[in-house]
């Protein structure tokens, strides 16, 4: 584990250099211009422009670092060869693969971070004073950085085995059918047999449920959050991130280098 | 390097002059643009994943806009407003601003809105159904059926049915009953414009509500200033033909003035009434002419 450890520093330390933290620069420009002119543009929603703008940007902009960075991982160690001289030293193969997972959650841990502060400093100009209710603002962020959890592991997968080209094709599209579980699940048709609406709902049950994580609306009108919900989505971007990776540590392990 | 610059500074000077031409060229498209290409909130709500609060966000920016441009160029039917309000509470449904000003917007007669009263019960109606709690919606309703259809039974139910939300404010179960009695009156009409006057955060609406509190003073002026004139009569044995006469009678220690400071005068009926010169008549006229239609 110490060795996944650092690993995960290593990774952590590449993305600053590579300036992936540079967003935040767009970011804050983001929040302070719809600081400034949403309220001579619209009535009446400049708080919620500007949770609801700050949370979108949030997750799009970590969208982009989860799949762009994710599927990168694997692929530029074996592009420059530097895979070969890690795992020449007492690195698993598993601890590569895990350290990589964590070095870039933990990025986005930071990004994600330093963007709900800004987020937070937008409202604070906006509304002149925080309250309680903005709280759930944070389990809203809170959720987007375990839905970007749930992205790496799969970008991590799709990279073991394909190009990044590829990958992120895959990893787009699981996101993209990850946002219509729910939908899958309730779809009725009378051109739909009994066998195929039921693997439709095994289908349903086996993608990763993106919806989960989707408390913008509620966030944006300052409603709260269960705390078991909470809890939950924790414990499942958990568990299916953890049985993602062991698929993708499966896969490595197979993987010829040669 | 030095060469690039001014290079630099040429190209962006070319590229604003040839946006200038080709901004002036979709002016004249103005109409073509004019255009929603998607009007399905649901299809819309699919498609935004899980930005729709930020989709719907957009879109009422959207009516904003589009309402306030066609106010500014004097333009006559408002078309979009409803699909793009439909949009919007499609999408969140739970965006309050969006009910209450849309509302105000499609029920106000042209030029100052949309002429549409029924949509914009149907769009509040919306809102109740999605936000129960929510009294201030039943206030909206209760407002429209009272000003814009003069249909003052369904007026007091919209009260009596908001003064059962809990938290909402007393006020509402009186003006139930109030226009139950007595349909409408001005008391109702000063106290209903007045609260929107003193609640609403849109400076627009905020003036509108001004010009009709306006207008009523005036109907209160009149009324007192008509029962000088019997007063006058019943001294002098003929109607007063200025105001001035009843200044002279001692009936009133000044000529009496609008709130925009013009002097009434005595019509040819001898009726007080607005100045020729008083900007407000125009808004007085405009609120006579939509009042038999409403009553049709």
């Amino acid at each position: 584990m110490k060795r996944a450890g650092a690993v995960a520093l290593n990774t952590f330390r590449e993305a600053v250099r590579d300036r992936v933290l540079y967003n935040l620069v767009f970011f804050a420009l983001l929040m302070m211009a719809a600081a400034i002119f949403v309220g001579q543009i619209s009535i009446g929603i400049e708080e919620m422009v500007i949770k609801s703008l700050g949370l979108s940007a949030i997750s799009v902009i970590g969208l982009l670092i989860a799949v762009f960075i994710g599927v990168g991982l694997v692929y530029k160690e074996m592009d420059k060869r530097t895979l070969y001289a890690l795992l020449a030293k007492p690195v698993r193969r598993w601890e590569f693969l895990l350290g990589k997972f964590a070095g870039l959650v933990l990025t986005l841990a930071v990004n994600t971070a330093a963007m709900a502060a800004g987020l937070f400093l937008a409202l604070l100009y906006v509304k002149h004073h925080l309250e309680s209710a903005d709280a759930v603002l944070l389990v809203a962020v809170f959720f987007i950085w375990l839905k970007l959890m749930l992205v790496v592991a799969l970008a991590l997968l799709f990279s073991c085995y394909s190009t990044p080209l590829l990958a992120i094709l895959y990893t787009s599209a699981f996101y993209v059918a990850g946002m219509f579980v729910e939908e899958m699940r309730t779809y009725h048709s009378a051109t739909l047999s009994a066998a195929a609406a039921g693997l439709l709902r095994t289908i349903s049950y086996l993608l990763p449920n993106f919806e989960n994580f989707d408390v913008m609306a509620a966030a944006a009108h300052g409603r709260a959050i269960p705390g078991a919900l909470v809890a939950q989505n924790t414990a499942y971007a958990a568990s299916y991130s953890a049985v993602v990776l062991l698929i993708a540590v499966a896969v490595f392990s197979r993987r010829n280098l040669k | 390097m030095w060469l690039l610059l001014p290079l630099l500074a040429v190209g962006f000077a070319g590229v604003w002059a040839l946006q200038r031409g080709i901004d002036a060229q979709r002016a004249a498209l103005h109409q073509e643009r004019d255009d929603l290409v998607l009007r399905s909130g649901k299809l819309l709500k699919a498609m935004s994943l899980e930005y729709t609060p930020l989709v719907a966000d957009l879109y009422w920016t959207r009516a904003v806009q589009y309402y306030g441009d066609k106010r500014a160029r004097h333009e006559q039917g408002f078309d979009l407003l409803w699909p793009l309000l439909d949009v919007t509470t499609t999408l969140d449904p739970n965006l309050l601003v969006a009910y209450r000003f849309g509302s105000t917007f499609l029920s106000e007669p042209e030029p100052r809105g949309a002429g549409q009263p029924q949509l914009a019960i149907g769009l509040l109606e919306r809102g109740i159904r999605a936000n129960p709690d929510y009294w201030r919606f039943y206030e909206d309703l209760g407002f429209i059926y009272y000003f814009e259809l003069k249909d003052y039974g369904m007026a007091s139910q919209a009260f009596a049915d908001g003064s059962k939300v809990p938290g909402a404010q007393i006020w509402m179960k009186v003006m139930a009953a109030k226009i139950a009695a007595e349909g409408q009156s001005l008391n109702t009409s000063i106290f209903l414009w007045n609260d929107i006057y003193q609640t609403t955060t849109d400076p627009e609406i905020k003036e509108n509500a001004f010009n009709h509190l306006q207008l009523l003073r005036v109907e209160v002026d009149c009324r007192q200033l008509n029962a000088l004139a019997d007063e006058y009569e019943k001294r002098t044995g003929h109607r007063p033909t200025h105001m001035i006469d009843l200044v002279q009678e001692h009936l009133l220690p000044h000529l009496p003035a609008d709130p925009k400071g013009f002097p009434y005068v005595f019509g040819p009926d001898g009726k007080a009434a607005l100045n020729l010169d008083s900007p407000l008549l125009e808004q007085q006229l405009l609120d006579e002419s939509k009042e038999p239609a409403a009553q049709q």
